[in-house]
């Protein structure tokens, strides 16, 4: 009987440690980020007063947060289908065994490992206009270059090609992914006359379909995120509000501007905007139905 | 040169892979509209063979002509030739409609005609009402028979069929193999099957090739070869349990320089037989019993018997040979001798 009673206990003796983290640094945070939304709450004072819906009439009237959200949005937009091409790219050409390959491999994933400021420095240099080699290769194909970090859409584009870099999550997940289908479905294609292409489009997308799905929707959870050091990095939001993206915006009224509240809020509105994009795209995937 | 297309005609073929050579010197023919059943054991170069003629690998060396035509330019898809992977390579992401038409929508063979002939494989194979079905949700049965179709609405004139029962039980092997024989009878088309299985290579060809260490060793009718193997490779590996090889004759006779074999089922208990042996094992099959016995000179003698001889490992039995049915090979070459040049009775 006792260790019938005390079985059921162990799974979740096991799960408490990472239960009671979730608990008090998620969980909990969240609940609390949820109700300063509706305070006065600057972080600095100790009695947060309730101030019911004055933070949401705040943000319908903000123009800089609409701004923002399209700074974000566009990231996104850009953002998330170069990065998944990039790594379902590399992924694939680079799956099978094949001289010189691991070594391409290690360059694919490199980027990844290194911090995001120190890769954001380098992108200082990658697209500074006199002396970046950005512009010197551009000035190879007679191309005046940019001035990229100055002009609002080039620095969203400069923002968009250093997170290019660190893809190597995704490239792995295909790579795994891509090594794990049977060799002689292909064998079988090419019997059928199905060229490389058409088995690119008839077998391995369609196999890798759930993978595709399950990194466009981590990425773009990640996307809205990640492009703070960036932003901050290479241009603290500038030219014109061009990189201001939510987590920018977020981070400069909580810490910065009006404290707390108005940033809980706009985190809130993150958080649904992601949960928004995530169920477009999910709704897509069952439309054109992309996983049997 | 046969009216019917589907002969095909293997010459000096060979082909390594890396420092693996899978096959030497491959001299082989396939008439049109037989079964040629390839056997073997493992890495004998069985599979090879078949992916030499689909054109999945080119050879090193050698010829493959399909009706009198040379291939070798040839790629895969426009040889008439479906090949039957072992364990099926179903594509997992399609129905088995899906399956059965991919090949001819990459051919772009017009929809209705594609209908057509998916519908009537699959009619032929009896897994029309599994159209819908993906191949997980199937049994490994059902999935044969899809893999199968999807061979047929091709309509080749040369089926590769790669060790196509393997994956099954027992039972239902016994089954589509009958399934598989009917189907051959039907089309008249030819087939090159390949196993490792000695049921399936005495009962499924109409000749029997037999391969080992990348060499044809024997070719011809099942029960020929089984009877009057070529070669001590073949006379070992065709049977279970194989033929009982003796160096020098030992017990079956004395015969310098020769191997003498005499299988299981052609040594008979005789309590006036001239070889001494001790059972040392019994393998009671229910309908028939192997007893594995060992002369006083240390030879092993397998023989096949009658169930229910109340025989137990440590009884001493006599065994008498069928002397029309011993069988000499040259210890050193390993060739058959024919009777007349082997030493006397």
């Amino acid at each position: 009987m006792s260790s019938r009673s005390r079985r059921p206990l162990t799974p979740w003796m096991f799960l408490a440690p990472y239960g009671v983290a979730v608990l008090l640094l998620i969980a909990l945070p969240a609940l609390l980020n949820l109700g300063y939304a509706f305070t006065d709450h600057t972080g600095l004072t100790r009695d947060p007063r309730f101030t019911g819906l004055a933070n949401l009439r705040r943000l319908v009237a903000d123009d800089f947060f609409l701004d923002s959200l399209e700074a974000s949005l566009f990231h996104v937009a850009v953002s998330v289908p170069l990065r998944l091409l990039a790594a379902v790219g590399l992924g694939l050409l680079l799956a099978a065994p094949r001289p010189g390959g691991r070594w391409f491999r290690v360059a694919v994933y490199l980027p990844t490992v290194i911090p995001d400021v120190a890769l954001a420095v380098l992108f200082l240099w990658v697209l500074n206009p006199l002396y970046g080699p950005l512009n010197q290769l551009l000035g190879l194909v007679g191309h005046p270059g940019y001035t990229w970090l100055a002009e609002p859409t080039t620095a969203r584009v400069g923002v968009v090609l250093m997170l290019l870099f660190p893809i190597g999550e995704g490239f792995l997940v295909v790579l795994a992914a891509r090594r794990l289908l049977d060799g002689r479905l292909y064998e079988a294609a090419a019997l059928e006359g199905c060229g490389p292409f058409g088995q690119l489009r008839r077998l391995t997308l369609p196999l890798l379909a759930p993978v595709l799905v399950l990194l466009a929707v981590r990425d773009t959870i990640l996307t809205l995120q990640v492009n703070f050091v960036p932003a901050y990095v290479l241009t603290d939001g500038r030219p014109a509000n061009a990189t201001q993206y939510l987590p920018v915006y977020i981070f400069d009224h909580a810490f910065e501007f009006s404290g707390f509240a108005y940033g809980a809020l706009l985190t809130i509105v993150l958080m649904v905007i992601s949960a928004a994009v995530i169920t477009v795209q999910l709704l897509a995937v069952r439309r054109w139905r992309v996983l049997r | 040169m046969s009216a019917h297309p589907g002969a095909i005609r293997l010459e000096t073929l060979t082909k390594a892979y890396g420092s693996v050579t899978a096959l030497h010197d491959v001299d082989l023919e396939v008439r049109a509209g037989e079964l040629l059943t390839l056997v073997g054991p493992s890495g004998s170069g069985k599979s090879t063979i078949l992916r030499l003629v689909a054109g999945l690998d080119r050879p090193d060396s050698g010829r493959i002509l399909v009706d009198g035509t040379d291939v070798a330019q040839v790629p895969p898809h426009r040889r008439a030739v479906a090949m039957v992977f072992q364990d099926y390579a179903l594509y997992p992401h399609l129905t088995v409609r899906g399956n059965l038409l991919f090949g001819l929508r990459v051919r772009r063979v017009p929809r209705a005609e594609a209908d057509r002939r998916a519908r009537a494989a699959a009619e032929r194979l009896g897994i029309a009402d599994l159209l819908d079905r993906y191949p997980d949700q199937m049994s490994g049965g059902q999935r044969q028979r899809v893999a199968l179709a999807r061979a047929l609405v091709r309509e080749p004139t040369v089926y590769l069929l790669d060790e196509p029962l393997a994956s099954l039980d027992a039972q239902l092997r016994f089954a589509t193999r009958a399934d598989l024989l009917a189907v051959h009878r039907d089309l008249g088309t030819t087939m090159v099957h390949v196993t490792h299985d000695q049921a399936e290579a005495m009962t499924l060809g109409d000749r029997l090739a037999v391969l080992d260490a990348g060499r044809v060793r024997q070719v011809g009718p099942p029960q020929q070869v089984y009877d009057e193997p070529a070669d001590l490779v073949v006379a070992g590996f065709l049977g279970s349990p194989p033929m009982n090889l003796v160096p020098g004759g030992g017990v079956l006779g004395e015969a310098p320089g020769l191997t003498l074999g005499v299988r299981p089922e052609d040594l008979a208990l005789d309590p006036d037989g001239p070889i001494e042996a001790t059972v040392e094992a019994v393998e009671a099959l229910g309908s028939e019993a192997i007893l594995l016995t060992r002369c006083p000179d240390g030879t092993r003698l397998a023989v096949r018997t009658g169930p229910r001889h109340g025989l137990r490992a440590g009884a001493g039995l006599r065994l008498r040979p069928d002397p029309h049915r011993l069988h000499r090979f040259d210890t050193e070459t390993g060739q058959r001798r024919r009777r007349a040049e082997g030493v006397d009775e």
